[in-house]
C-alpha cells in the first residue's frame, strides 16, 4: 500500500515539481500580505527574508563544506589504519 | 517533604532491576525489560517536588532526591527514551548489552537526580564505564578501538570534574551542586565546566562523540544518543546558566556539526554530527541564560531525545537489515523498507523544524529566545544551522539511502518491535508537535511561548523550503564519497599512532644503547663510586676518631640529608649521575 503510493508519487514527478514550485511562490507573496508585529532589526522588515536566507545559506554550506572536504579535510577511509 | 518520606528513585530501578535479567528467559525477560522502563515512568509521575535520600557521609551531605522542576523534565524523557530504547533492542540476545543499558540509563537518572557532586562523580563515571560496552558489544575490531578511545576520553573528562570538585571543597568546604553564579566562578569552577563540557560535546571537545556512536551496537546507539549529552545539559543548566562562553561556543557547535554532516558518507556518523549540532542549541540556551532560552534548551532536550532517538532507530534498522549504513553503498531502499523510511522522515522533519513536528516548538524557543535577547549573530548562525540540519538529515540521507540510485541491495523491513518502537517515537514526535502544551509545562521557568504565529509559521516555511530546492538544484555536488573527514579525534589518534612509533623506534633504541653504555661504563661508575663513598668514609670516620662531637653531628646531619633528603634531591642527584655517565662515554 505504502509503496503503491510512493511509486505512484514518483510516476507523478512532473506535476509534483509544479505543485511544490507553485508552494514556494505562495510562501513569498504570503510574506507580501501578513502583517509584521515587532520588527527587533533590519532583518525582521525584509520581504522575503528567510527565503533569500535559506538559499544563499544553503548555498554556502555546500560550497564551503564540500570544499574543505576536497581540500584537505577527506582522507581515504584506511587512513588511521589500526587506529 | 524529607529524607523521611517515601520516594522511589527510577535510577535505583534500573540499577538493581538489571540484576535480575540473568534469571529470567524468554517471554518473561521480554516483559521484565519493558516492565521496569514503564515502573521508571510511574514513579517519575507520582514524584512530588522536594528532597529526598538525603544522608551523612564522611562529614558531606548525600542527596540522591533533588527533585525540582528542572530534574522532573529531564527524569520525564529520561524514563520515556529508556522504555522506547528497551522496545527497540527486545531482540538482542545477550544479557550483558542488556544490563550495560539499564546500568546506563539509571545512572544518568541517578545524575538527574544527584543534589551534591560526590555523587554526581560516582553516577557519571558509571555512565561511562556501562556506556562503552555497547560500542563493545558490536563485536568488530573498530568499535573495540573506538571503545577504548571513548573511554580514555571521558576518563579525561571525569578528572577535570573531579579535580574541580576536589579544589572548590577545599575553598568553599562543601559539595553541594548548586548554581554557580558568574562572577564566583574561579579555576576549579572552571574544570568542573570542562568535565561536564566534555559530556556535552562542546567544541574542541567534541570528537569522541562522532567518533564512537556510529561504531556501538544498532541498540545501544539509539540509547547512546539519549543520555550522555542531555545529562550534560542539564548539569549545564543547573550549574552554569549565563555563562557567555557557553552561548558562543553552543552556536559554533551548532554550525560545526551541520558542516561535518554535509560530508559524511555513514547514516549514523551523519546522526551523531547532528547530535553535537542539535546539543549546540541547548548548550547556547544555557549560555545565554534568559528563562526563555534556558526553557528552550530543557524543551529542546526533551524534543531531541526523542526524535534522535528516532533517527538513530531508522539508521540503525538500515544497518540491521542490508548490513551498512554507509550512504555511498545505500540507494533504492524505498521499495523494501516504506515503513522504517516513514518513520526516519518523521524524525527528520522534527529535527529539521518542520511544524506540526516537535523539533519546531522547541528550536524555536531557543532561537526566538536569542533574538529576544538581543543576539542577533547568534541567532543568523542558529538559523544557518537549521538549513544545514534539512538538508544534511532531511534531504541528503533520505534521498541517497532511500531513493537515489538503485544500490541492487534488497532488504526487508526490520523486526516487529523495532517498528513499534519507531512508531511510538513517531507518535510522540507529532504529539508534542501539535500539542505543545504538554511539553511546555514541564519546563523549569513560567514563560508564555507561542511557537505557531503566522509570523513563525511563514519564516520557518521560507527557510526550509528554500533550502529544499537549493538541494535538488544542486544534488550532484553532494554525492556521498567513501571518506574519512578529520575531525579533533586527529589529535590523539595520530598523537597514540606516533607515540607508539616514537615508543617502538625511538625509546626502544635509545634503550638498547643505554643498556650497552651500563654495562660498559656502568661497572666503571661504580667502581668510581665505590671509590668515593671509601673517601667519605675515611673522612667520617676520621672525624669521629678526632672525637669532636661537633663533627659528628655535623657529619651526621650530613649523611641523614642524603638518605631521607627530599624527592628533589634524590631526582636532582640522578640527573646529575646519568651526565655522568654519559660524560664518560663520551669521552670513550
Amino acid at each position: 500500500m505504502l509503496v503503491g503510493f510512493i511509486a505512484w508519487l514518483r510516476k507523478h514527478i512532473r506535476g509534483l515539481r509544479n505543485l511544490l514550485v507553485a508552494y514556494l511562490l505562495a510562501l513569498v507573496v504570503l510574506d507580501f500580505l501578513l502583517a509584521r508585529h515587532h520588527p527587533h532589526y533590519w532583518f525582521d522588515e525584509v520581504f522575503a527574508f528567510w527565503a533569500a536566507f535559506g538559499i544563499a545559506g544553503c548555498f554556502l554550506l555546500i560550497k564551503a563544506s564540500k570544499g574543505t572536504a576536497h581540500l584537505f579535510l577527506s582522507k581515504p577511509e584506511d587512513y588511521y589504519g589500526s587506529w | 517533604m524529607g529524607a523521611g518520606e517515601a520516594w522511589i528513585h527510577p535510577g535505583f530501578l534500573f540499577l538493581f532491576g538489571c540484576l535480575l535479567i540473568p534469571l529470567l528467559r524468554g517471554r518473561v525477560k521480554k516483559f521484565y525489560l519493558l516492565l521496569i522502563p514503564a515502573l521508571s515512568i510511574a514513579a517519575v509521575a507520582l514524584m512530588k517536588e522536594g528532597v529526598y535520600w538525603r544522608s551523612h557521609y564522611l562529614g558531606l551531605e548525600i542527596v540522591l532526591g533533588r527533585v525540582d522542576k528542572l530534574s522532573l523534565c529531564f527524569a520525564w524523557v529520561f524514563t520515556i527514551m529508556a522504555f522506547l530504547g528497551s522496545l527497540y533492542g527486545l531482540h538482542r540476545p545477550e544479557d550483558g548489552h542488556h544490563i550495560a543499558a539499564y546500568c546506563y540509563v539509571g545512572s544518568s537518572l541517578g545524575a538527574v537526580f544527584s543534589g551534591d557532586y560526590l555523587s554526581l562523580f560516582v553516577f557519571w563515571e558509571l555512565m561511562a564505564v556501562s556506556s562503552v560496552f555497547l560500542v563493545w558489544y558490536r563485536g568488530v575490531p573498530q568499535s573495540i578501538r573506538a571503545g577504548f578511545r571513548y573511554l580514555l576520553v571521558h576518563v579525561f573528562g571525569g578528572l577535570s570534574l573531579f579535580m574541580g570538585m576536589m579544589m572548590r571543597y577545599w575553598s568553599t568546604g562543601s559539595l553541594a551542586f548548586d548554581r554557580i553564579p558568574t562572577g564566583a566562578a574561579g579555576l576549579p569552577e572552571y574544570l568542573i565546566l570542562a568535565g561536564f563540557a566534555l559530556n556535552a560535546a562542546v567544541i574542541p571537545l567534541h570528537a569522541w562523540l562522532p567518533d564512537a556512536y556510529p561504531e556501538a551496537t544498532v541498540e545501544g546507539a539509539v540509547l547512546m544518543s539519549a543520555y550522555t549529552t542531555k545529562t550534560a545539559v542539564y548539569v549545564l543548566a543547573r550549574g552554569f546558566p549565563g555563562y557567555e562562553v557557553l552561548a558562543i561556543l553552543g552556536t559554533a557547535m551548532t554550525v560545526y556539526g551541520v558542516f561535518y554532516a554535509v560530508i559524511e558518507n555513514d547514516m549514523r556518523r551523519v546522526l551523531a554530527y547532528h547530535i553535537i549540532s542539535q546539543v549546540g542549541y541547548m548548550v547556547a540556551g544555557v549560555g545565554i541564560g534568559t528563562a526563555m532560552t534556558v526553557n528552550g534548551a530543557c524543551a529542546h532536550a526533551f524534543a531531541h531525545i526523542i526524535y534522535k532517538g528516532l533517527l538513530f532507530m531508522g539508521a540503525g534498522a538500515v544497518l540491521y537489515m542490508v548490513g551498512t549504513s554507509k550512504l555511498s553503498e545505500l540507494g533504492g531502499l524505498w521499495r523494501y523498507m516504506p515503513w522504517t523510511m516513514v518513520f526516519y522522515i518523521v524524525g527528520a522533519v522534527s529535527i529539521s523544524g518542520f511544524p506540526l513536528f516537535s523539533g519546531f516548538v522547541s528550536k524555536t524557543m531557543t532561537v526566538s529566545g536569542a533574538h529576544e535577547a538581543g543576539r542577533p549573530i547568534l541567532m543568523a548562525l542558529m538559523e544557518l544551522a537549521a538549513i544545514g540540519t534539512f538538508l544534511s538529515v532531511g534531504l541528503k540521507v533520505t534521498y541517497f539511502a532511500f531513493f537515489g540510485k538503485d544500490s541492487g541491495k534488497v532488504a526487508k523491513e526490520p523486526p516487529q518491535n523495532m517498528l513499534w518502537a519507531m512508531a511510538l517515537a513517531s507518535l510522540l514526535c507529532f504529539a508534542i508537535g501539535v500539542y505543545p502544551k504538554m511539553l511546555y509545562v514541564l519546563l523549569p521557568f513560567e514563560v508564555e511561548y507561542r511557537p505557531y504565529t503566522a509570523h513563525h509559521l511563514l519564516e520557518t516555511l521560507q527557510l526550509l523550503s528554500f533550502t529544499g530546492l537549493v538541494f535538488f538544484l544542486l544534488v550532484k555536488k553532494l554525492e556521498p564519497e567513501p571518506k574519512v573527514n578529520l575531525d579533533m579525534d586527529f589529535s590523539y589518534r595520530m598523537g597514540a599512532k606516533y607515540f607508539m612509533w616514537f615508543d617502538e623506534k625511538v625509546i626502544a633504541v635509545l634503550d638498547a644503547i643505554w643498556g650497552e653504555i651500563w654495562k660498559i661504563l656502568g661497572l666503571r661508575a661504580l667502581f668510581g663510586g665505590a671509590k668515593a663513598s671509601v673517601a667519605f668514609d675515611q673522612v667520617g670516620i676520621d672525624g669521629v676518631v678526632d672525637g669532636t662531637a661537633y663533627g659528628v653531628r655535623g657529619i651526621g646531619g650530613y649523611v641523614r640529608r642524603l638518605q631521607l633528603g627530599s624527592l628533589q634531591l634524590y631526582i636532582a642527584l640522578g640527573t646529575a649521575m646519568v651526565f655522568i655517565i654519559l660524560a664518560l662515554a663520551v669521552l670513550e
